[in-house]
């Protein structure tokens, strides 16, 4: 097949879309639906502190109350009664993947997760529905103070405190409906904590893997970088395809204390059954610099803007982001960004496509308050329309109560001219690759920001939704 | 039909934008042979070369083009390029985010079906390049973006020696270059006529780039028609008196 | 009421989906529309209700409503809100409901068929203080027409009242209008100014807009590209400073194969001004080959300015080619320099940076009078 050959090695998506057999004496599930009792039953066996409870029953009751948003995609097709909130293999969490159950850790082994532990990351959590099945840390980084653990223990370890003094804070509960049902109900995820001057040089990864069908994944990240300490975060999500809607409610709550940087990368193939209703703040203190770079090519629906306040003096933040939106497909994405700050600075780039009915939209916002004397900020947004029979729409917003500021924003929209596939065709592409290669190109601004084998993974992502055989 | 034949136009019209520009070409280009196409402005010198190519904008009207005694009239670019057919842009367009190296090795691979050896690919291209005189660091840039015009077209040749088709269609390979890179440029031209086979068919409007080259027939093209065929010494004959004794 | 609504939504905290305008400013007094000082051979003036006016754009309305079957819902439709309208306004359907409750009567202006007007229609408004007044206009070039009107609203620079404008326009095939507001009202106004308009093929509209005068002004374009190869041309510039108030919103919705929008908003801020501008390009299915270009330029003078941008683009058709720019922020360094350098004070520059700025708007003026009233009041304000 000629469509699998240029660019990239070839990649199968039924990997990602072989599905586990759920057993009831392997996996425990709690039933459908979002009540009292449900987060009764949550916090009483995940032993919670009284904070922790209480957090829990007043996002419940915010999320009774909230409504669901008018402007961004529909989701009155989710129907949160057929959710269910909690689903986790009956084994504990292990440090070997040799303890690891047998069936979860073929379906990490597929997605080449221990792999690229033992090649290329310092640490490495997966979780399996609704709870971590494995997390490590290699010695020498845990040597240097860093602390990377699930969520539960982190809010009663060691550094109890420092949790409770950012846990939901960062995204309260009052946010939106979603950040109140994630308040209620969440479960799992990973709490890292880089210490004072320590540089972590090889990225952490946490890998998000959802197999039961007509579940809730609610899994919270909190990243604490100390001063002057730097970290890079990746984040991988998948799920197999069912015919039952499954929602993804999680937060990432990350703060980037004096001259530290983090930066967060996602690639995210979520199934296209998928809600995609996820949360993302960064606090960024003086001179820290918050980094995103993110690709979201899965789920059927998608909100997300990851949301960047740049509290102290001199602090940046860059965020590089695309977005592939398929048949089927309603991506809302994009950025936030706060400016509080003096000589803050900001740089929003994206990218979007739109093929085969999809529907893409960028949505962002860029706020300079008063006091973000010489703040800076830029943003670029490029779209790309395969077919006439997509939607590609662009929604920023900028809001300035300083005049000491430099604003610019650049959006485009278009095509892939005629003229670039015939010049690529006279070279001996077939029309299918020299698209596929053009859109490559546009999207290349982003997988260079990337790790080498998650930018080769988003370029076969690219090529197998050009390919339209998804 | 010669054993030896590689391209035949026979009557050849196309049309762009229901204008039709070329009526009734006939043209014959063995192996190894090098043709040049001269004619003043808007004779339909590159709407020749686009028509042979297969450009969708232009439109065959009649006749019929083979290659290798095979008809190609009708089939797409892409497998006019894999039979080896190869068009040097007078305009090259950019493409954004894929390198010149990385687009060469993926046509290559595209061409031949067989998976392109990194190393011996990187020797290749950099002793082409050389031959360019052209930095090897413009196989790490976007392909074409930020060229200047004398770069874009030496990496259009670049991609003539390194792709080695059968047949090269030079589109005004020498226009806006200046001397030094005229001669570089003739001189990658004169290692493809190197190569066994290599058939050139050279479109110009002017006569500096054919000074090194070896040329086997001159076709003056006016108006959409063939109007006179000779040898290289009709190279001379333009170059002494124009083309205002075709233009009648 | 609420008026200039998005087309689509966004997040709620930002309070730019809509703006609200409060029924307290609306004292409506005179309903009549002043005569024109020049009615130049071609073009004819009617006064009917305005229902019986719209009756013009029964042929567009009903063409507009067979695009919109294939209209495809972007996320945080609003487009359905104004519906009822015969003509979609950028102020929406709330200023129809207005003129009705006030029983507005509409003057027709209506261009002969291939009538080229050179000479505008000149509709001027002096107010008194205390005044509140509300009108309305058809602007109706008919095939290969063409025609210029210039509508210009003033009063003393100390009075306050009401005053709102609806003004919709309808170029037949191969016609051109040229339409010019200019608002200089006193700072005590309240001031709204409505615009629908369509094109039909090979039809031109070409609107000049500044905003000088009145404490609070709303602004709404709705401009249909609906035939072929159809053009949109818009200019506005404002000027703001103590606590003026202006909220516009502008869309172009391009249906017709080959069409072009084009507007530039170009304003500067000055002490608590505030300004927000929605600007959208709306490109329907069909729009092969149209282009839409959008430039925001904002100056803004003093550190209380508030500055909101909500520059959108839709898209529903692969073969389009949209842009928008948006640059906002102070006085660049280098030309602040260079007229130092040449001993011009600081405050001197910035105000010869802004007039050139607001004059390269009221240039476009074609009426010397206006011109020169417009060149003053912008003199004065600084």
């Amino acid at each position: 097949m000629s469509d699998n050959k240029t660019v990239v090695v070839d990649v199968d998506r039924s990997v990602y879309d072989i599905k586990d057999i759920e057993t009831e004496e392997e996996f425990y599930r709690e039933k459908e639906g979002f009540t009292r009792d449900i987060v009764e039953k949550l916090s009483e066996e995940k032993d919670d502190p009284k904070w922790m409870r209480d957090l829990r029953f007043r996002s419940l009751e915010l999320f009774e109350k909230q409504k669901n948003t008018t402007w961004g995609p529909d989701v009155s097709d989710l129907d949160l009664n057929r959710i269910s909130s909690y689903v986790r293999h009956k084994s504990e969490m292990k440090t070997d993947w040799e303890d690891v159950p047998e069936d979860i850790k073929n379906t990490f082994e597929r997605l080449g997760i221990p792999e690229a532990e033992r090649k290329s990351l310092a640490g490495v959590g997966a979780q399996y529905d609704s709870e971590l099945v494995y997390h490590n840390l290699k010695d020498e980084v845990a040597r240097a103070g860093v602390v990377y653990t699930d969520m539960e223990a982190a809010v009663k370890g060691e550094y109890a405190d420092l949790v409770e003094q950012y846990f939901m804070k960062v995204i309260p509960p009052t946010d939106h409906k979603y950040a109140a049902l994630h308040g209620a109900v969440w479960s799992g995820g990973s709490f890292v904590y880089v210490p004072k001057g320590v540089k972590v040089e090889v990225p952490l990864q946490s890998y998000f893997r959802l197999n039961a069908a007509g579940a809730g994944q609610f899994e919270h990240t909190l990243i604490i970088v100390d001063e002057g300490a730097d970290l890079h975060f990746i984040e991988g999500c998948s799920a197999p395809k069912y015919n039952v809607a499954n929602l993804h409610a999680g937060a990432v709550e990350l703060v980037v204390k004096k001259n530290a940087r983090l930066r967060y990368s996602t690639i995210e193939n979520w199934s296209k059954n998928m809600y995609n209703l996820n949360t993302k703040r960064a606090i960024v203190e003086e001179n820290g610099r918050m980094e995103w770079v993110s690709g979201s090519f899965g789920s059927h629906t998608s909100y997300l803007y990851p949301m960047t306040i740049l509290k102290g003096d001199n602090s940046q933040m860059e965020y590089t982001g695309i977005t592939f939106a398929g048949k089927g497909q309603n991506l809302d994405t994009g950025a936030k960004v706060v400016h509080q700050g003096k000589n803050t600075k900001s740089v929003i780039s994206t990218k979007s496509i739109s093929k085969d009915g999809g529907i893409g939209t960028y949505r962002s916002s860029v706020v300079i308050a008063a006091s973000a004397k010489n703040a800076k900020a830029s943003i670029s947004c490029d779209s790309l329309m395969l077919d006439s029979i997509s939607r590609s729409d662009t929604v920023p917003a900028m809001d300035i109560r300083t005049n000491d500021a430099d604003v610019g924003h650049e959006a485009k929209i278009g095509r892939i001219s005629d003229d670039a596939i015939f010049y690529l065709m006279s070279r001996g592409l077939s029309e299918e690759d020299a698209r596929a290669m053009i859109v490559s190109g546009f999207a290349n601004p982003v997988s260079k920001e990337l790790p080498l084998e998650y930018a080769v993974e988003m370029n076969n992502l690219i090529k197998l939704e050009m390919s339209g055989n998804m | 039909m010669s054993e030896q034949s590689l391209l035949q136009v026979k009557d050849l019209s196309s049309k762009i934008n229901d204008t039709e520009i070329l009526h009734g070409i006939n043209l014959e280009i063995r192996k190894g042979e090098t043709h040049v196409l001269m004619g003043p402005n808007g004779a339909g010198k590159s709407t020749l070369g686009y028509t042979l190519m297969g450009n969708p904008n232009y439109e065959v009207t009649g006749g019929k083009i083979f290659f290798e005694g095979e008809d190609i009239t009708d089939i797409s670019t892409d497998k006019r390029a894999k039979a080896g057919m190869f068009l040097s842009f007078q305009n090259p367009l950019e493409v954004p985010g894929i390198s010149l190296g990385s687009f060469i090795r993926n046509a290559f691979h595209e061409q031949t079906g067989v998976p392109v050896k990194l190393l011996k690919f990187k020797k290749d291209l950099a002793s082409s390049m050389d031959i360019l005189t052209m930095d090897h660091g413009y196989a790490d840039r976007d392909l074409n973006v930020g060229f200047s015009g004398g770069e874009k077209k030496k990496a259009e040749i670049l991609q003539m020696l390194m792709l080695n088709p059968k047949l090269a269609i030079l589109d005004e390979t020498d226009s806006g270059l200046d001397v030094d890179a005229v001669r570089t440029v003739s001189k990658g031209i004169e290692e493809f006529q190197k190569k066994e086979d290599g058939a050139l068919l050279i479109i110009t409007h002017s006569t500096k780039i054919l000074e090194a080259l070896h040329v086997d027939y001159t076709h003056v093209l006016v108006n959409g028609t063939i109007v006179k065929t000779g040898g290289a010494e009709l190279v001379d004959e333009i170059n002494e008196n124009g083309f205002e004794q075709f233009l009648q | 009421m609420i008026v200039n609504v998005l087309p689509v939504l966004t997040y709620r905290w930002l309070h730019l989906n809509d703006s609200e305008l409060d029924d307290k400013y609306i004292n409506v007094t005179d309903t009549v529309s002043p005569a024109p000082i020049a009615l130049p051979a071609g073009v004819s003036r009617t006064t009917l209700s305005r229902s019986e006016a719209e009756k013009v754009f029964d042929n567009a309305a009903q063409l507009l409503a067979k695009e919109d079957e294939k209209y495809v819902s972007p996320n945080g439709d609003m487009y359905f809100r104004n519906k009822e309208q015969k003509i979609h306004t950028g102020m929406g359907i709330d200023i129809d409901k207005l003129l009705d409750k006030m029983n507005v009567q509409t003057d027709v202006y209506t261009a002969e068929e291939n009538k080229k007007i050179s000479e505008p229609v000149v509709i001027r408004y002096e107010l008194e203080d205390g005044s509140g007044s509300l009108s309305s206009q058809i602007i109706h070039a008919k095939k290969n027409s063409e025609i210029t009107v210039i509508l210009d609203y003033r009063s003393e620079i100390n009075a306050g009242g009401f005053h709102g404008v609806s003004t919709k326009l309808l170029a037949e095939e191969g016609a051109k209008i040229n339409l010019i507001k200019v608002q200089m009202l006193g700072y005590n106004y309240i001031h709204i100014d409505d615009i629908g308009a369509v094109c039909m093929k090979n039809a031109d509209i070409e609107d000049t807009q500044l905003e000088l005068g009145s404490s609070k002004s709303w602004n709404g374009i709705y401009v249909n590209l609906l035939g072929d190869e159809s053009v949109f041309n818009g200019n506005i510039g404002y000027l703001c400073k103590d606590e003026q108030n202006y909220d516009i919103n502008y869309i172009a919705q391009q249906n017709g194969k080959r069409t072009d929008s084009k507007c530039v908003c170009r304003g500067v801020l000055i002490d608590k001004a505030s300004k927000t501008f929605k600007g959208t390009i709306d490109f329907r299915v069909g729009s092969s080959g149209s282009v839409g270009d959008e430039q925001e330029d904002t100056l803004l003078l003093s550190p209380d300015v508030i500055n909101r941008t909500m520059p959108v683009i839709l898209c529903q058709e692969e073969d389009v080619d949209g842009r928008h720019g948006a640059t906002i922020g102070q006085l660049d360094e280098d030309t602040l320099f260079y007229m130092q350098s040449r001993g011009i004070s600081s405050e001197q520059a910035k105000k010869i940076v802004v007039k050139a700025r607001l004059d390269s708007i009221a240039n476009m003026i074609p009426d010397d009078e206006v011109k020169a009233k417009a060149a003053h009041f912008i003199q004065n304000a600084l």
